[in-house]
């Protein structure tokens, strides 16, 4: 094989580079500076998050790379900045959480920084095995995150099970992999694709075992119903900073990669194996996206910790999600998730201020009567969980509306999955209500102390609440933007096949 | 810039200001004195707004039915949705009720001392939330601020509001935000289907009325009746229509005075409006083959509210319960179709607006000094306050339709209208509805010689203090207005006219009109 070939481009991976080497950077700054003052650790880590966010702009519109291992593509974009975006504000966060824990600064970040480029990778996988790769780096970051506290007994349940259940799923999604190739030849997704159109399939029975195993595979990571048992454990265990940058990031990576793999790569209309596998998969991931939603939210009712509310609230915003996937049209999904994580982290960020060092206070009931106590952080956190309920004027309002208008525009009937969608956001109002209801309409029953909100902290705060009116009241360029590239990329795939 | 756009706005520009002004006050200020300022600074904001909305009234052209001082911006151009205000005849008249309610809501809501601040940023953007719903021209701006009224309102239950606040909150929200959604699931089904036949996604309201009013067939018929209800449930509960109603009582009785006034006075409009504006022009022949339902869920909320109301011993469930009872009528006028019970029924929404509002404000009056609302322990405070016996007795009367006040001429018409009605037993449910004018006479004149006539009965009762100069200030705006419009209706009815009737004519056509030409 020549090594022109491959077409190498440094350029089209500098975000993952960038972010891996300031990952080793850190590793570095770590142990060259003084014990006591390990400052630099969060500023260096934010620099190089901020440089990677950068270089993902410039990335360009469209290529594949590596000999079709790495491709830029609008997911990539959108689903890079995201990311990306989580990363900078768990970092801003994270400063002042391993202060106030006294845990050491310099693993945090190294494995911060190391998951986001795993996430990257995912988000830029054209092939199965970069998605292979992408998701164990960011897993077993995670992994080791969840467990960080690691006197604490919660954290180390945490992350067994994370690490236990992830394993087992991964597994799921390797197993799946090697009988697509089995099936196709190839590990390439578009390879894939084009060898589904032509026809050209050693087994069309191990196609379909195979994608449904991948599909179990990414069910899980993304936390769909009935894949979702281990969220609301390993949501409470791990620390509060560490929940939010796992249940956003990670998944919105995931369904990066499991966009391109299923909806790209197994969405080809040719008549045969290619439609019956189309149509199967539609078919599993509609009722996966309904039963999803459901639970989630059933769930999450009667639950009395907020991080394990949020946890069911996670799994069924995963159904939301999974809601516009099925349509094939990635722009309302890539919307929804960038909208998700926004609000997420900023809710989780509220939370973990609240809950001062060792999530101490994360009960509903410690919120009793602390609405105006500290105001600043109660009504940030009223407004993103009003924008998780989908109430406008957040951002979660506009994303279940897109959502829901492309589902609804749907080639084929998925409308009752929208009354579905619909009768679920009207469940999920009453547990969302409910710790605002505990915030401000209770009496104080014991002492408050206002907690301390480090400048770090309030940037991060501040962003994700901009973001979460901004998108919800101007979103009109972004949505323009992903329609355009979602088109774009749509017309590319026709011509592939047409060719 | 735009009188409608500054009008919307204006409010939440001052809850802005609100929120920045404890920065500027110095830290040394008292609470009383830092709580005075945020009174003044929300008095002065819906003051100013009200004088320039009265701008819109004077700019109104009453020979239009279209709608008028538009502005249209761009806003999500991807989904086809614009930033696109506007009034028209009937808007025109609810965006004043607004304004006119806000500055009086403040006042009522001096006696507040918990948290001033955030209280009356609340109220600043319940404003603009409420001017919103009225003046959007575009589905999607609409149902945006019909949610934002929620919130607001939600917290003013929640925290300012009575014992049994928080579970008279949650059933508000969720009971609305039932409603609201499903009318969403409706928008984008309509908004689909004007997209289908117009090749672009629009949400501009003037253009998909037109385009359902000239091709009916555009959406199946069965469909048509589901997105009709979804519609009609969201505006059913929050007029509301019986059997919707059972948040009201709740939510009316636990919150504070100047919500109260808020609540019945503009957000039970939303619904009546919304029936006017999207069911009747988008749907008519649903309308019209729903309509003998709908009358007689009227007829039957008009009874029943008056009876409810009548056996209340709590002053305020009783004014809740009038509340369901007049809103009836607003229904049974606007599913007549005729021009009078239409043009009567919005007539009636205003009038119940001002004379409710001036109810709750009463109630709310004596409730400061006595803290209670039962009506048993009363009786007499004539003598110890008779000022505030009168304009009690003024804002009444109006509420019961008595000639040369405003609520006459909304029933009146009404009732004229619905027996002239083309809908089939429409006579019966005139006559029916004719005993809630009746019941209405009762209940609020027995309450009336409970509480203000007779002898002084209670020790406490003897030296209640008189209307104070701010009390006054929030109740003679209401009941001159009750009188005014008594005694000048054309000269808001003329405004509404040729808009209502175009209202009226989508639903049933030109010629059908004969009844009413008699």
């Amino acid at each position: 094989m020549q090594l022109e070939n491959l077409n190498i481009n440094y350029w089209a991976i500098a975000p993952e580079i960038i972010t891996s080497l300031t990952g080793v950077l850190l590793m570095l700054v770590d142990a060259l500076q003084k014990k006591a003052e390990r400052k630099l650790n969060a500023a260096v880590a934010l620099i190089g998050l901020i440089l990677a966010l950068l270089s993902v702009f410039r990335l360009g519109d469209g290529g594949s790379y590596f000999k079709g291992m790495v491709v830029t593509d609008p997911i990539r974009i959108f689903f890079s900045v995201t990311i990306l975006i989580v990363a900078i504000v768990a970092t801003l966060l994270a400063s002042q959480f391993v202060r106030d824990e006294g845990l050491p600064p310099g693993e945090f970040f190294t494995l911060l920084l190391f998951g986001t480029a795993g996430m990257l990778m995912l988000a830029s996988a054209g092939d199965l095995v970069m998605v292979f790769l992408g998701l164990e780096i960011a897993s077993i970051t995670t992994y080791v995150m969840a467990g960080y506290r690691r006197y604490d007994a919660r954290a180390n349940e945490s992350s067994l099970k994370y690490f236990l259940l992830g394993s087992f799923a991964t597994a799921f999604l390797l197993y799946g992999m090697a009988l697509v190739y089995g099936a196709t030849g190839t590990t390439n997704i578009a390879a894939i694709s084009s060898a589904i159109n032509a026809g050209q399939i050693t087994s069309p029975k191990l196609l379909p075992v195979g994608a449904a195993m991948m599909l179990v595979g990414f069910g899980f990571k993304i936390a769909s119903a009935p894949f979702h048992l281990w969220t609301p454990d390993v949501y409470e265990g791990a620390p509060t900073i560490v929940t939010g940058f796992m249940s956003t990031g990670p998944k919105a990576a995931v369904f990066a990669a499991f966009l391109r793999v299923f909806a790209a790569g197994f969405a080809t209309g040719a008549p045969g194996v290619g439609a019956e596998l189309h149509a199967t998969w539609l078919t599993a991931l509609a009722v996966i996206a309904a039963v999803t939603m459901t639970v989630g939210n059933v769930i999450a009712i009667s639950q009395k910790n907020i991080k394990r509310m949020l946890a069911y609230s996670s799994i069924a915003h995963a159904g939301y999600a999974l809601v516009g996937f099925v349509t094939g049209e990635y722009a309302s999904v890539a919307f929804y998730m960038l909208v998700y994580c926004v609000m997420s982290m900023g809710a989780f960020a509220v939370i973990q201020l609240l809950a001062r060092a060792g999530d101490r206070k994360t009960e509903i009931a410690d919120y009793a009567g602390i609405g105006f106590e500290a105001p600043g952080l109660t009504f940030s956190l009223s407004i993103f969980l009003l924008s998780l309920a989908g109430i406008p004027p957040t951002a979660g309002f506009m994303s279940k509306f897109f959502v829901f208008k492309t589902a609804w525009d749907a080639p084929y009937n998925l409308r009752w999955l929208v009354v579905v969608a619909v009768v679920n956001s009207i469940i999920s109002i009453y547990y969302y209500l409910y710790p605002i209801v505990a915030m401000f309409f209770r009496p104080l029953t014991v002492g408050f102390v206002r907690p301390k909100v480090s400048l770090a902290a309030a940037i991060a705060l501040i962003v994700t609440l901009f973001g979460t009116f901004y998108l919800g009241i101007l979103p009109n360029r972004l949505i323009h933007m992903m329609e355009n590239g979602s088109r774009a990329a749509q017309s590319a795939q026709t011509q592939v096949i047409n060719r | 810039m735009n009188l409608i756009t500054i009008t919307t706005f204006l409010p939440l520009a001052g809850a802005v200001v609100l929120l920045l002004s404890s920065a500027l006050a110095s830290r040394g200020t008292d609470q009383e004195r830092q709580n005075n300022l945020y009174r003044w600074i929300a008095l002065i904001v819906t003051t100013v707004t009200f004088f320039v909305s009265v701008g819109i009234v004077a700019e109104f052209d009453r020979s239009i039915a279209a709608p008028q001082l538009t502005q249209k911006v761009p806003w999500i151009s991807s989904l086809g949705a614009n930033y696109s205000v506007g009034v028209d005849g009937v808007s025109v008249w609810l965006v004043l009720l607004t304004t006119f309610l806000m500055p009086i809501s403040v006042l009522a809501s001096w006696g507040v001392t918990k948290r001033v601040r955030e209280y009356m940023v609340f109220m600043l953007t319940l404003e603009t939330g409420m001017i919103g719903v009225f003046v959007s021209w575009d589905l999607l701006l609409f149902y945006l601020f019909f949610e934002i009224t929620l919130i607001p309102m939600y917290f003013l239950i929640g925290v300012w509001g009575g014992e049994r606040r928080v579970y008279a909150a949650i059933k508000f929200f969720i009971y609305t935000v039932v409603g609201s959604l499903l009318m969403l699931v409706a928008l984008i089904a309509v908004y689909f289907y004007n997209a289908k036949a117009a090749g672009a996604y629009s949400f501009d309201i003037v253009e998909i009325t037109n385009r359902l009013a000239s091709n009916p067939g555009l959406i199946p018929q069965n469909v048509k009746l589901w997105l009709w209800l979804a519609f009609a449930l969201a505006f059913f509960i929050k007029v509301p229509l019986f059997p919707f109603h059972t948040w009201l009582p709740d939510a009316h009785v636990e919150a504070p005075t100047a919500g109260s006034i808020i609540l019945a006075g503009v957000l039970l409009k939303m619904g009546t409006y919304g029936l006017m504006r999207f069911n009747l022009p988008f749907f008519p022949d649903i309308s019209h083959k729903a309509a003998p339902y709908v009358m007689a869920l009227a007829v039957v909320g008009i009874i029943y509210g008056a009876l409810v109301a009548m056996v209340q011993p709590d002053m305020k469930k009783l004014v809740a319960y009038s509340s369901v009872s007049h809103l009836g009528f607003v229904v049974l006028g606007i599913f007549s179709f005729t021009d009078l019970a239409m043009q009567g029924a919005l007539y009636q929404m205003l009038a119940h607006g001002v004379s409710t509002g001036a109810l709750f404000l009463c109630v709310g009056i004596v409730y400061e000094r006595r803290h209670t609302r039962m009506i048993a322990e009363y009786g007499g405070i004539a003598t110890p306050m008779p000022q505030y016996s009168t304009m009690f007795l003024i804002v009444a009367l109006s509420s019961l339709g008595l000639p040369l006040l405003n609520g006459f001429i909304g029933e009146f018409l009404i009732l004229l209208g619905a027996f002239a009605s083309p809908v089939p037993h429409a006579q019966l449910f005139a006559v029916l509805g004719a005993t809630g004018v009746i019941l209405s006479a009762v209940y609020l004149l027995w309450m009336l010689q409970r509480v203000v006539f007779g002898e002084v009965k209670k020790r406490e009762n003897a030296e209640l203090e008189d209307l104070d100069a701010r009390e006054k200030w929030a109740l003679v705006p209401l009941v001159a207005m009750a009188i005014v419009m008594g005694l000048a209706p054309m000269f808001f009815l003329s405004a509404s006219e040729k808009s209502v009737n175009a209202v009226r004519e989508a639903v049933i056509g030109k010629p059908a009109g004969v009844a009413v030409e008699r």
